[in-house]
């Protein structure tokens, strides 16, 4: 368990990060979403040791992690990815030696398995200046486990990778992480990358925690205004894909089955993902032609952007965006049941890890 | 006109027929400004990089003495390293007055800021994540610092060149630490201000070209070790 308390640091009189309490688990993906400027990375610099907090404490493995005398030997049990690679001028072997030589260690076998697990075996003798974008971030990877640590500190890995890359090597991660049961604290401002990959997650702004909790809940029920304008401005419902024809992807969510384009298989588990302006509001049925259709009944009816936000109740919950000129036209009240519908393509799919998944 | 071309001529001549004396001189000079740059290398690059790194109070005044430094003027340099060496001199039972140990302490003094100054430029231009990428790789400080100054190598052999370019080309301070006694401190540079200074047009000139040439081909390979790491990339 790690357990941070306390903690705070401020620049010139304003307080920029102030953590009253936060534990994470060991052996999982612990996520801290939040926008730019939040704090996130103060965390991170502060339990890499590269920044000294005002006060607080963290304790990992036991140990006042702030009040350690030998940071060597801590930074050796520890590895921080960035968001840029940061490769050394050298081939790609010998960017994912290196830790291994810091330590005065020879290669057991781990380079060459860290080679295969991130398909970059074939690159080996390649100088790191000549690879792809994409490539550094797998060599970057590759070197952060060589040394088999048992904390990584992830300060958004995937800033600079276009979506093809991301997904496979978010699926790489994923896999050595759990492979290994390594503790890993991951810093994103991207819901998709939170999704993918974490066990819990914290939302944080303006260096505060808001709300500490699972993925599902932090994205469906966000604790605070502020956390529902960062994470809150989509539906995020999760579900199983039980059939798929082409790339039509039927899933079964509680009673209700949906229908969405994906890459991702029957039984995959999967988050689905509406954006609230892709829901089309109507008081008769069979007005459209998209895929999904439902009898819905208003909750909720607020401001929102520039025109407002309906919550539905439809089996699930969904959000949906409107007009003035809509809800006027439409006399759309809380509690009135109207028809929703939304186009297969409209729906984002992510995969996700089952719940209460043993490896 | 005529006695320029003339002297370029005989210079010429001299050059290819380099009499012993002038081997000497050559010796001497590579000699001195060599163990000189070396010594100035050893310090001023880890020191450069340290000062770089760490965060300790005054750095922006140390940094600016530094770079005051890099610009010392060698007749001063001299004049002092005289003074301190002299027979009355705190440093005088040394006797390394007008001796070549002398003149390489003297160009240590005036190559080890710019060294350092250049060394310290660099390693402030590489982006701060970039060192704490090494040290969270596990380095200790000694190795974090290595393994950033290979990375940065070309811009280090930039100030090693500088720093051999300002010994090399340098007269002031040797002439005053060094004497200029024939056979035993006297130096390219030394010979071509004396054999101006009396008329020898001509072998100043062939003094004048070797010193250039020589500065050319140490320069000139220094340059081949940097140009071929950049090829890799």
């Amino acid at each position: 368990m790690i357990k941070i308390e306390n903690l705070s640091l401020g620049f010139s009189g304003r307080l920029d990060l102030f953590v009253d309490k936060l534990s994470i688990e060991e052996g999982g993906i612990f996520t801290v979403i939040g926008p730019n400027g939040a704090g996130k990375t103060t965390l991170l610099n502060i339990i890499a040791l590269f920044l000294k907090p005002d006060n607080g404490s963290i304790e990992i493995w036991g140990e006042n992690i702030l009040k350690i005398k030998d940071k060597l030997n801590f930074r050796r049990k520890t590895s921080f990815i960035f968001s840029q690679p940061y490769l050394f001028n050298e081939t790609v072997h010998n960017n994912i030696a290196l830790p291994l030589r810091l330590r005065g260690r020879h290669d057991t076998g781990t380079i060459g398995e860290m080679l295969d697990l991130f398909k970059i075996g074939h690159l080996k003798t390649n100088m790191a200046g000549t690879l792809s974008q994409g490539e550094k971030h797998r060599v970057a990877l590759a070197r952060a486990f060589v040394t088999r640590p048992r904390l990584v500190l992830l300060d958004e890995p995937f800033l600079s990778l276009d979506m093809r890359f991301k997904e496979s090597l978010i699926n790489d991660l994923r896999k050595v992480i759990r492979l290994n049961k390594i503790t890993a604290i991951f810093v994103t401002q991207d819901q998709s990358e939170a999704l993918a990959l974490s066990d819990t997650m914290a939302v944080m702004m303006r260096g505060k925690i808001l709300q500490q909790s699972s993925p599902g809940d932090i994205f469906t029920r966000p604790a605070t205004r502020e956390a529902a304008d960062f994470v809150g401005v989509e539906t995020i419902i999760e579900g199983r894909i039980f059939k798929k024809e082409d790339n039509l992807c039927f899933i079964r969510i509680k009673d209700k089955i949906l229908e969405a384009v994906s890459v991702y298989n029957e039984g995959d588990d999967v988050f689905i993902c509406i954006r609230p302006e892709d829901v089309v509001i109507s008081r008769h049925t069979d007005s459209s032609s998209a895929r999904n259709h439902f009898n819905a009944r208003i909750t909720n009816i607020e401001p929102w952007r520039l025109g407002y936000k309906l919550n539905l109740e439809c089996g699930f919950n969904l959000a949906a965006s409107v007009t003035g000129q809509s809800i006027e036209n439409l006399n759309l009240k809380i509690n009135e049941e109207v028809f929703v519908s939304f186009k297969a393509t409209a729906i984002h799919v992510i995969r996700r890890e089952p719940r209460n998944d043993t490896i | 006109m005529n006695f320029i071309l003339e002297g370029i001529k005989k210079g010429i001549i001299l050059l290819f027929g380099l009499n012993s004396e002038v081997l000497v001189i050559l010796r001497l000079s590579l000699w001195v400004s060599m163990l000189a740059t070396l010594i100035a290398v050893l310090i001023g690059v880890p020191l450069g990089s340290i000062i770089a790194i760490k965060k300790f109070p005054f750095k922006k005044i140390i940094i600016a003495l530094i770079n005051t430094g890099m610009g010392l003027p060698p007749v001063v340099v001299g004049l002092f390293v005289v003074l301190f060496l002299s027979r009355s001199g705190p440093f005088g039972f040394l006797q390394w007055l007008y001796t070549p140990i002398g003149m390489v302490l003297a160009q240590v003094i005036i190559a080890t800021p710019i060294i350092t100054g250049l060394s310290l430029a660099a390693v402030q231009s590489v982006d701060p994540r970039f060192y704490q990428q090494i040290l969270s790789l596990g380095a200790t400080t000694t190795q974090s610092i290595w393994v950033l100054l290979k990375e940065i190598r070309l811009s280090i052999l930039a100030a090693v060149i500088a720093g051999f370019g300002s010994v090399i080309s340098e007269v002031g301070a040797v002439m005053m630490v060094g004497g200029n006694i024939k056979g035993q401190t006297r130096v390219l540079t030394t010979a071509t201000v004396l054999e101006t200074h009396m008329g020898n047009f001509e072998i100043a000139i062939a003094l004048g070209l070797i010193l250039i040439t020589m500065s050319f081909i140490v320069n000139l390979a220094l340059t081949f070790i940097q140009q071929s790491r950049e090829k890799q990339k």
